[in-house]
């Protein structure tokens, strides 16, 4: 799994690629965690593009949920976007939908987390 | 009918090893990628339960998975020495349930249940065995 991160206009977006299995879910975790509290503490919202994000299982899912509990606590803003056709499935089948915005495209994001242009 | 069978040992490190196995059929038996991924998601669910619950305290414990394919049919069969355990007897998760109350976990084998066509679980000579089985309408590219 290979993940990136770039900020600008008060938005930090997460690029996550690759497979987020049980051997990546750890790190992913870490990198999750570390990029809330820094938007917590910027006053920024947090944007996950998965667009390239090929493969989760039930131990990624549990790093979504881990991620968009601590953003909640934080009061940062966090939407997921551009889900490939097996993460959606992934989500859609465990109800993830419900809990997390989950949006088409990045327009969509931004426009959930209050940062459309 | 076309048939493969690997052996690993109970340990997370095996997972990568597994997958490829899985891969190498796919491509062998020129089935389609679109259907790869619900087993993809089982046999990483099923064999990190094996690691995680059912070598617990022990360190002897092994897992053989075996693949068919048959006539728009795949099969995958994944047997264990480790502690006895019927993943299917869990309870369902709670999808309803709100973000706060989500338990992180759970969700594997209810993921299974739904991509999958047939999940059985048997008890056999002491060993764990699932059976996995699924159609997959794509006619495969030969």
């Amino acid at each position: 799994m290979n993940v990136t991160h770039d900020t600008n206009n008060r938005t930090t977006t997460i690029h996550a690629a690759g497979r987020l299995d049980f051997e990546a879910a750890g790190a992913f975790q870490k990198d999750l965690e570390q990029a809330v509290a820094d938007a917590a503490a910027g006053g920024h919202a947090l944007v996950l593009d998965c667009a390239a994000l090929d493969y989760v299982s039930s131990a990624g899912l549990r790093v979504f949920l881990v991620g968009a509990r601590a953003a909640k606590a934080s009061s940062v803003p966090f939407a997921v976007y551009s889900l490939t056709a097996a993460v959606k499935e992934v989500f859609d089948v465990s109800g993830f939908g419900r809990i997390i915005d989950v949006l088409a495209d990045r327009a969509g994001a931004l426009e959930k987390v209050g940062r459309s242009a | 009918m076309s048939v493969a069978q690997t052996t690993v040992k109970a340990d997370a490190a095996a997972l990568p090893l597994l997958q490829s196995f899985l891969s190498d059929f796919w491509t062998v038996e020129h089935l389609p990628d679109s259907a790869r991924f619900p087993f993809e998601l089982a046999l990483e669910e099923i064999f990190i339960n094996v690691v995680m619950h059912g070598s617990h305290g022990r360190d002897d414990v092994w897992a053989d998975v075996t693949l068919r394919y048959e006539h728009h049919h795949a099969e995958m069969v994944l047997r264990d020495n480790g502690n006895p355990f019927d993943p299917l007897a869990a309870p369902p998760p709670d999808l309803d349930a709100a973000m706060e109350d989500r338990p992180v976990g759970g969700l594997g084998i209810h993921l299974i249940r739904t991509l999958m066509d047939e999940v059985t679980y048997r008890s056999v000579d002491g060993c764990n065995v699932l059976t996995l089985r699924k159609h997959l309408d794509e006619t495969p590219a030969h």
